[in-house]
């Protein structure tokens, strides 16, 4: 089985963000940068399905240079190829353009099966995955938390998250995209070995020629979504201690939680 | 042809909340603009409902009837919306960012050729250009965003967060019936079976409300009180414990929270008899609202609650539970 | 009369007979070392050849004199009974060959009569009397006393019995000598003297003395032949192979890993299989006398663990036996036995909390933690395979350089509020306060830091911080095995020291403590490290600071492992205590014998499944003192113990770190 995983870099969850001067983005300076955490459950049932069925897993990712280091982590975990999309003219892509210039780069290739993480944890669009299906003509499952494939009767079954505790059974005919959620399964951790044979493994890299994608359609001018100011969230006040009796307290802090925090 | 749509969700018969409170933002973005506002609703016989949307504020209603609607799947739900919207063009269009929302919306975008903003926290008419604020990095950052150039300009919004505005129960809207195209054998995907959830119990990771113990609890039993805290709140909620609740026997694995257990991300975390460590901190750090009980004045979970009680947990939480349940029975 | 006796009396002309004879029992100990030695060659290369004088001189403290055998009594001085009455023995009866074999016949010289004859008769009775008693001794002891360390299986018993009667049928042999010749100055054979007026007793002829005589000389003269082909082949290997692993000992302090050489070239980490160990690792499972020291003074075995470093060592051992001379021929063992998961389990690996007191009881200077690390290293840098919840640690460590999922931008913030300068911001400080991970994220340890800090600044000690350019000291991922980690953070941090020409660190943590004083050195870096307990008691000397006796409850130290056993410091914090309080209270397991919290060798970041608590172990002996207060320097053992105490839900006794306690009586 071909397995295509696109992933993303993003910046770590702990980090700090500070806004750059003009409110446009944030300060890139001093951050660590790794592979989105959903992308990493992608990864990881890629190679599970490789491990079980056979065939190759290739990492496709849209971004700049720097996310060679998260592509290298996918090697490292045990992919096979991989494939860096770059170019200037990509820069500022909106999730409308960004699965574009993704699924013209899967068009390229072979796959059964592609697989990519639920959202982004920088900008949480959570739209990317639906983009790939719709260019590339596919079926496609959100938020999988289980994922049972047919190769034989080119079908899968997967397991997808809704709401209240609820899950459903969808099935589905190969090829399809599959939007990993958490807990879908537990990423291995890269040995040395392998981190090692990562470092020395080429990473194709693509840009607009060789995809030929009109400047026009792709990167900040062919973005849908225009991306407006950023702001900061109201800084959350410092605690309070309840004072009083204890009934008292009680019923004070039920109304703080309605009145304040607009809870109940 | 001007109009603001939007998707109306239902389930098992009723409508759910969520479309009311896009109707209601409707309302706010038509005396902007003037459009007509227009519900969406697709289904199998399920006329009746089509006919309750007018006093909410819709001025028409499109449903659309098939078998195939009967459960939702991205597939026809996409086909169905985007041909219609290809037919009337609207100039905006608006769902919920609900599990279904979430799902479906992306593909119609995508189909379109147009843009989107998911999960909206604001969504708002400037000159008949949408404004709309999503939060970014984990909520860190909030991004305010347009769709210029595409219509209709979509956008998706996060529930629990609008007002429902009073109903009107003279107002009637105009259905506008159509059959749909897509056929049962085209489809490519198949809903095989639906999974409950247990009961009351959602899954920790899910749950909007956490009622926490720790060692503080004392004993397995006392968890008890907890879930009569959680139940009080309604749905949505969770019961989980520290890790040394659990390390005491009190409390299953499963439902432990912190860095070597469940990392949770609710409305509302209420910590009782918990000390706060930095093991379990890392579990519920990013909680929008934590409340913190406990007997120890120096316990270091008060360092990170935005609101906290010292006392005893077992005079509390009972307490809470009163109140809440006063609180909700109120209205 | 003349004052000897003579060689083979009544025996007859058996010399050949019995050098022929001698000769079998040399050849199958000399096979049976050779063999030895060939299986421990089986290991890898290791350089042990070095500072010959300071092997020597290790060699007879810890061979000759036995200072770490002695460490217990009864054992120690049964040993050394034992040990001198065969030296001794043994070298007499060298002695008289040498005189046969060489002296007599090349220079004619002759000096087995005389005084040095009575000596030699008094001395060697003498030992062979202490000898048996120390036999009788460890019989006592494995059959009365039955301690839990001792295993007791038929070669320890057979190898004592054999002994004793080699023992015994030597003093019959002489008795009837004596009985038959009745020389006067035999006194001096005071014990052979004395069996022989026993055996007068029996009113036996002379005749019949002599053919008694005969035959016990050659029962005497087989088994002692037999004892030494025997010797290889039993627990008694470790005469040979004890003073070789004592001589080949390491010179590094306790606990401290070597890191990994040229990490980038490598294509194996750790050992999987017995032939990737050192020959030195291969050696020291047989140096060991199964004296289950190590098993005793263990907070993993004692707390019901898997784990055991006695049983490490012999199932090395029992491997090295099965699988070594299979790999001698180039064959393999069949079916298949993995060193790590048939021979050694993974709980085993995983227990161990590198607390090093095995390291530090064992007699024969045996290395148990490096082998134990070693086989880490494999499972997490070669298979990956490890508790699930490490791999949050990893992965936190490599994000956000603190084993915590804290933003790495935040690392500073303990000290907002306080009187603090950074290194990025100031130049010449003189130390360089290295806060370490608990000191700058976990709330406890944050009391430490801060009240170090205003030790610090009411002392007028010119010290700043790396802030958020701190990284972790790469101590705990080095223990659990993951190197790569380890040298990453290690390599990160001596950049930023390099960057600032750091030389003087202050450390509140022992394991940072100990890695960058024993370690760094190793990967590039050598700074002085200064624990805070000895900044603080030097500034007590200096009268910089005056204490008050504060405490009024009895106070008793927790021994860090990292501090105490690896780099010998366990008098400095206990002389702080006595300043402050009237009453200091040893544990039962205190200094070298300390008990580990359980928080160490990266055991603080993996859950405690299997067995009891360690660290409510420790708070129980803790308790038994009868003190209010433990006091710790180490923020590690602090949260370990703190937590223990509300486990337990103990009223009347805290925890607290040495800085803490200084400062409030700097207050007073």
């Amino acid at each position: 089985m071909n397995i295509a995983v696109c992933l993303k870099q993003v910046p770590d969850t702990e980090t700090k963000i500070v806004l750059n001067s003009d409110s446009t983005d944030i300060v890139t300076e001093g951050i660590k940068w790794v592979m989105n955490p959903y992308d990493e459950y992608a990864v990881e049932e890629a190679l599970k399905i490789k491990e079980k069925y056979g065939g190759k897993v290739t990492i496709l990712c849209l971004g700049q240079e720097r996310s060679v280091e998260a592509i290298r982590t996918a090697l490292a975990m045990g992919a096979d190829d991989a494939i860096l999309l770059n170019d200037p003219a990509f820069e500022g892509s909106d999730s409308y353009t960004t699965a574009l210039v993704l699924s013209k780069a899967l068009s390229q290739i072979e796959y059964d099966i592609i697989l990519t993480g639920k959202q982004a944890v920088d900008l949480d669009c959570s739209q990317v995955f639906a983009g790939l299906a719709e260019f590339l003509s596919l079926p496609y499952v959100s938020i999988v938390v289980g994922l049972e494939l047919f190769p034989d009767q080119k079908k899968a079954l997967a397991k997808r998250e809704t709401e209240g505790g609820e899950k459903e059974l969808i099935e589905v005919t190969l090829p399809a995209v599959f939007a990993c959620q958490k807990d879908l399964n537990t990423p291995r951790y890269a040995s040395l070995p392998g981190i090692m044979k990562a470092k020395k493994k080429e990473i194709k890299k693509l840009g607009l020629a060789e995809l030929c994608l009109n400047p026009e359609h792709v990167g900040a001018k062919g973005s849908k979504l225009k991306k407006g100011k950023y702001s900061l969230p109201p800084q959350r006040k410092a605690g309070i201690k309840i004072e009083g009796e204890i009934p008292e307290a009680a019923a004070k802090l039920v109304k703080l939680l309605r009145e304040e925090a607009k809870i109940i | 042809m001007p109009g603001i749509w939007i998707l109306a969700e239902h389930k098992e018969g009723k409508f759910k909340k969520i479309t009311y409170e896009l109707l209601s933002l409707g309302k706010k973005l038509k005396s902007k603009s003037g459009e007509e506002l227009c519900a969406l609703l697709l289904g199998s016989g399920i006329e009746n409902l089509a006919n309750q949307l007018g006093p909410y504020g819709a001025d028409k209603v499109y449903y659309l009837e098939d078998e195939v609607y009967k459960s939702y799947l991205n597939e026809s739900y996409t086909q169905g919306i985007s041909e219609l919207v290809k037919s009337q063009d609207p100039s905006i269009l608006l769902a919920g960012a609900t599990a279904l929302g979430k799902d479906l919306f992306p593909r119609v975008a995508a189909r379109l050729g147009t843009g989107l903003g998911t999960d909206c926290t604001s969504i708002d008419l400037d000159n008949n250009l949408l404004k709309i604020t999503r939060p970014i990095y984990a909520g860190k950052v909030l991004m305010e965003a347009t769709i210029p150039q595409t219509k209709p300009q979509m956008a998706m919004l996060r529930p629990n967060l609008i007002e429902i505005s009073p109903v009107d129960s003279s107002k009637k809207a105009e259905v506008i019936k159509s059959k749909a195209n897509p056929k049962k054998e085209d489809l490519r995907t198949m809903l095989k079976e639906i999974l409950k959830g247990e009961s009351k119990k959602i899954d920790l990771t899910e749950a909007k409300i956490i009622v926490s113990g720790g060692r503080g609890m004392k004993d397995k039993e006392n968890f008890r009180i907890l879930e009569e805290l959680a139940d009080a709140f309604g749905e949505g909620t969770a019961v989980g414990a520290s890790r040394a609740a659990v390390d005491s026997g009190f409390a299953p694995h499963d439902i432990q929270v912190g860095q070597t257990g469940k990392v949770v991300n609710p409305t509302l975390y209420i910590a009782c008899g918990i000390s706060g460590s930095i093991q379990h901190l890392a579990g519920m750090s990013t909680s929008k609202y934590i409340v913190a009980i406990n007997k120890d004045p120096e316990a270091p979970i008060f360092q990170k609650a935005d609101y906290g009680i010292v006392g005893d947990l077992f005079q509390v939480v009972p307490l809470l539970t009163q109140e809440v349940k006063k609180l909700k029975s109120e209205g | 009369m003349e004052i000897t006796r003579e060689i083979f009396w009544n025996i007859g002309n058996v010399r050949i007979l019995i050098y022929l004879l001698g000769l079998v029992p040399i050849i199958v100990l000399a096979f049976g070392l050779w063999r030895k030695i060939k299986l421990w060659k089986i290991g890898k290369k290791e350089n042990r050849y070095d500072q010959i004088w300071k092997r020597i001189k290790t060699t007879l403290y810890y061979g000759i004199l036995q200072v770490r055998t002695l460490e217990k009594k009864y054992p120690g001085i049964m040993h050394l009974l034992l040990f001198w009455g065969f030296v001794i023995l043994f070298l007499g009866t060298l002695l008289i060959a040498f005189q046969e074999d060489v002296t007599l016949p090349f220079f004619n010289f002759n000096f087995f009569h005389g005084g040095f004859y009575l000596s030699y008769s008094f001395l060697l009775d003498l030992f062979g009397l202490l000898a048996i008693v120390g036999v009788l001794l460890a019989l006592y002891r494995r059959i009365f006393l039955r301690p839990e360390s001792l295993d007791n299986k038929s070669d320890d018993f057979f190898a004592l019995y054999w002994f004793l009667v080699v023992l015994v049928t030597g003093y019959i042999v002489e008795g009837l000598r004596i009985a038959a010749t009745k020389p006067d100055f035999e006194r001096w054979s005071f014990a052979g003297w004395q069996l022989a007026s026993w055996i007068s007793f029996l009113n036996l002829s002379t005749d019949s003395l002599k053919t008694l005589h005969r035959i016990n000389w050659w029962i005497h003269a087989l088994l002692s032949f037999g004892f030494i082909g025997y010797l290889v082949y039993s627990k008694f290997l470790h005469i040979f192979s004890s003073p070789l692993s004592i001589y080949f000992r390491t010179f590094d302090p306790i606990g401290m890993i070597r890191p990994i050489p040229d990490l980038e070239n490598q294509e194996t980490f750790g050992v999987s299989k017995l032939e990737e160990f050192t020959w030195k690792d291969l050696l020291d499972t047989d140096a060991c006398t199964k004296c289950g020291r190590c098993q005793d003074n263990c907070p993993a075995w004692q707390s019901s663990k898997p784990l055991s470093p006695k049983k490490v060592i012999l199932d090395m051992k029992n491997h090295l036996v099965e699988k070594g001379g299979l790999l001698l021929q180039k064959k393999q063992l069949s079916p298949e036995k993995n060193l790590i998961g048939d021979v050694i389990l993974e709980d085993e690996l995983w227990a161990c909390t590198t607390c090093g007191a095995c390291m530090r009881v064992c007699p024969v200077l045996i290395e148990h933690i490096p082998k134990i690390v070693e086989m880490r290293r494999n499972l997490v840098l070669m298979q990956s395979r490890f508790p699930s919840e490490v791999s949050l640690f990893f992965k936190n460590l490599e994000n956000n350089y603190n084993p915590w999922a804290i933003g790495f931008a935040t690392r500073a913030d303990w000290a907002k509020d306080l009187k603090v300068r950074l290194f990025s911001e100031n130049k010449d400080i003189e130390y360089l306060y290295y806060v370490g991970c608990a000191g700058s994220f976990d709330e406890r340890a944050k009391k430490i830091s801060r009240a170090l800090v205003n030790i610090l600044n009411q002392t007028g000690v010119n010290f700043g911080i790396l802030g958020t350019e701190e990284f972790c000291c790469g101590d705990h991922a080095r223990r659990i095995g993951n190197e790569y980690l380890a040298q990453i953070l290690i390599q990160q941090n001596i950049e930023t020291f390099k960057k600032y020409n750091i030389k003087k660190v202050i450390v509140s943590c022992p394991h940072g403590y100990n890695i960058f004083k024993n370690e760094y050195p190793l990967s590039g870096y050598n700074l002085e490290v200064i624990h805070h307990s000895e900044l603080i008691y030097d500034l007590i000397k200096k009268g910089k600071v005056s204490l008050g006796r504060t405490l009024d409850t009895p106070v008793t130290y927790h021994d860090s492992c990292y501090l105490g056993r690896y780099n010998e410091m366990y008098e400095t914090p206990r002389r702080i205590l006595k300043a402050l309080c009237s009453d200091l209270k040893e544990m039962e397991r205190s200094r070298y014998q300390g008990f580990c919290c359980g928080a160490g060798g990266g055991r603080m970041w993996m859950e405690e499944k299997l067995g009891v608590r360690i660290n409510q172990m420790r708070v129980e002996q803790a308790q038994k003192t009868g003190a209010g207060i433990i006091a710790t320097a180490c923020p590690y053992c602090l949260t370990m113990l703190s937590d223990g105490i509300k486990e337990k839900e103990i009223k009347n006794l805290q925890a607290y770190d040495l800085a803490e306690l200084v400062e409030l009586s700097l207050h007073k």
